[in-house]
């Protein structure tokens, strides 16, 4: 309980690939079986989730580094607006 | 037979008698055994013991007490109330014992009175008792960001008695103004339109609007909440915007423009998130997010997204105190949450890892924890109602909610992909895997089961839902589509992680808009306000001198010739008037 460990990290990547693949592989099969029920017909595209989950996350990213450009300051910002407006 | 007992009154007024017990023991004893008490008298109210509960939306009505023509109603109990009712007390159970030691006795009471005047606020029947109980709110987490004691934390205490101040003014207007139209106090479902006759409801729901931090009015909350106490912290994640939610639920359900907001809120606050180095501020975000699921639930207002609305609420408690816990844990054991300056902590403190990461796991909506089985029912009622908008909207939210809670925050304070944490953090950590106060894990121990038998056992959850719940979370569909989601939202990550490192940055919000314009407002009011006010005050009494000088003159052909007495009682007037217009 005491000792000092280091994260599982082969055990992670592991894990990590082969749900990535089965995934991959179970979407295609369920896919074509029709085991999905879902609203909407962009959710049938194959591999939609994994598509949406990989380039949402990435614009996400992408979109909010460049509103940072105008909205991204030093820690200090409104103390520094303050003192400046003493001034 | 005793009518009923208010729990809220309980812990609020049992709150004021912890400074007063001298022994730590007992005092720590009784400062648990409070939302205990407030427990056991939800079971009790829930067993019958005070009357059955009738089915949603009619209620159980208690305690009356006749106040000018009208009569107030203190325990107004419907199936919804008691929803948040059972959270708020199970949540406060599990925060106190986080907070044991805090040795400032008096944030146990502003604690307990903020527990109190939320049960005040749920169970209220009327509209004044609600008011009261909200302004109760307003002060009380101005005391747990005060009791910091830094000069940042005072200044966002009184940022957020403004906020709250202001939209307990609007509430009370559009209460006021109901209170005009109908002559009913009754806290009731409001009509809601554009024009001038609906000016009082839309002042109502800006009130709670701003209260529940809907974008754009959501700014106070990041602001405010990571500047408190870790302890402190942990209560104001939980109550205020709950409670708002509450009130968006009984009045304003099914409001069009509530279902965009909520659902652009949800997507916004993320944007937001990614810029964030601070741990705190990050989850600050993401309770805006979560609000935006909800706020949308209300939004869409049908059985299945109300009753999405208030599992979410009440789950958002549990997995956002215990997220707010985890990111504490490094303030207080480290003295820092920024991520520029973290890392690596997992060998030192592998325990409150873990158990953050049930949190990050039910807040992204993961399959077997709780956030998967009410944030479903939110998205499902918006594929229900062919919103594919709304529906892509929310189901962007969870991507980037599992980027950030499950990923960015635990890899930035716990890992970077180094063992060993900085120099100047290691200094501050023992040789030992323990690094955590034992009563901190208790805390989020109680949280994390908490997240896990609810996403387990859902069924617990939906049989206190005030609809009756025919919605099945674990379909292929929904637990296929969750999971292979996260597992690319990860893939993202990992190719941009270098992106979302910490640096020592503040990010810009809305609250700029208010804040700037007001610094320079009080600038304005300090500095040539004052000087012009000086000036005047110079130059009146020259003339006032002058005027007196000229009527004293010894000189006859000097003095002013006199005038009738009205006219010198005009001049008086005349220039008393400037002065209050210029002073008031």
């Amino acid at each position: 309980m005491n000792r000092l460990r280091i994260y599982p990290k082969k055990l992670f990547w592991r894990m990590f690939f082969v749900s990535l693949v089965v995934s991959l592989i179970l979407d295609f099969l369920w896919l074509y079986s029709n085991v999905f029920h879902y609203h909407f017909s962009f959710q049938y595209i194959l591999e939609f989730f994994a598509l949406f989950g990989l380039f949402g996350c990435m614009a996400l990213i992408l979109i909010a580094k460049g509103m940072g450009i105008f909205i991204v300051t030093d820690e200090e910002y409104y103390e520094r607006q303050s003192e400046k407006l003493k001034k | 037979m005793i009518e009923w007992i208010h729990p809220g009154l309980v812990i609020f007024l049992g709150g004021f008698l912890i400074p007063f017990i001298r022994s730590r023991k007992v005092k720590l004893a009784y400062f648990l055994l409070l939302p205990i008490a407030g427990l056991t008298i939800l079971i009790l109210t829930s067993m019958g013991v005070f009357g059955p509960i009738p089915p949603w939306p009619e209620a159980l009505h208690k305690w009356h007490i006749p106040f000018l023509q009208y009569s107030l109603e203190l325990g107004r109990i419907n199936k919804l109330s008691m929803v948040f009712g059972y959270i708020y007390v199970i949540a406060a159970l599990c925060m106190n014992v986080y907070a044991l030691r805090v040795k400032n006795d008096w944030e146990h009471v502003a604690a307990m009175c903020y527990v109190g005047s939320s049960l005040g606020a749920i169970f209220a029947g009327d509209l004044f008792t609600l008011f009261f109980c909200l302004e109760i709110m307003s002060w009380a987490p101005f005391f747990l960001l005060s009791f910091r004691g830094t000069k940042k934390a005072m200044g966002a205490a009184v940022r957020y008695v403004l906020w709250h101040h202001f939209s307990g003014v609007c509430i009370l207007a559009g209460i006021l103004m109901h209170i005009h139209n109908t002559g009913s106090i009754e806290f009731v479902h409001m009509p809601w339109g554009w024009g001038r006759d609906y000016l009082g409801y839309n002042l109502m729901l800006l009130g709670f609007i701003i209260n529940s931090a809907t974008t754009p009015f959501h700014s106070w909350l990041s602001d405010t909440y990571s500047q408190a106490s870790p302890s402190g912290s942990i209560y104001m994640t939980a109550y205020t915007t709950k409670t708002a939610i509450y009130c968006l639920i009984m009045a304003f359900s099914g409001v069009e423009l509530l279902m965009w907001m909520g659902a652009i809120q949800a997507v916004f606050a993320l944007f937001l998130a990614v810029l964030e180095n601070d741990g705190r501020r990050l989850c600050s975000y993401h309770i805006i997010s979560q609000i935006g699921y909800m706020v949308a639930g209300v939004g869409i207002g049908t059985p299945m997204a109300i009753n999405g609305a208030a599992s979410h609420a009440l789950c958002h408690i549990i997995y956002n105190a215990l997220l707010y816990m985890g990111a504490g844990c490094a303030l207080a054991v480290v003295g820092t949450a920024k991520f520029n300056r973290l890392g690596g902590l997992y060998k030192y403190m592998p325990i409150s890892f873990w158990l953050y990461m049930v949190g990050g796991f039910s807040i992204s909506g993961f399959p077997l924890f709780n956030g998967f089985i009410s944030k479903c029912m939110t998205i499902e009622a918006a594929e229900f109602l062919q919103r594919p908008y709304i529906y892509l909207l929310l189901e962007g939210a969870t991507v980037g909610t599992f980027l950030h809670t499950g990923l960015k925050l635990p890899w930035n304070i716990w890992l970077q992909g180094r063992d060993e944490p900085p120099p100047d953090i290691r200094a501050k950590l023992k040789d030992s895997a323990l690094n955590t106060p034992m009563n901190m894990l208790i805390g989020m121990g109680i949280l994390a089961s908490l997240c896990v038998f609810m996403g387990i056992y859902p069924k617990i959850l939906y049989a206190m839902l005030p609809y009756p719940v025919e919605f099945v979370p674990f379909t292929i569909t929904r637990v296929f589509s969750i999971t292979q989601m996260f597992i690319f939202a990860f893939v993202g990550f990992w190719v941009l992680r270098k992106m979302v490192k910490g640096y020592p940055t503040y990010t810009l919000d809305t609250d700029w808009f208010v804040r700037m314009p007001g610094m320079r407002f009080v600038r304005f009011c300090n500095e040539p306000l004052i000087n012009f006010g000086s000036f005047l005050d110079k130059n009146i009494l020259k003339v006032t001198y002058f005027i007196i000088s000229c009527v004293r003159s010894p000189i006859p052909e000097m003095r002013m010739t006199p005038r009738p007495i009205g006219l010198g009682a005009l001049v008086v007037l005349a220039v008393f008037s400037l002065f209050l217009i210029i002073y008031v």
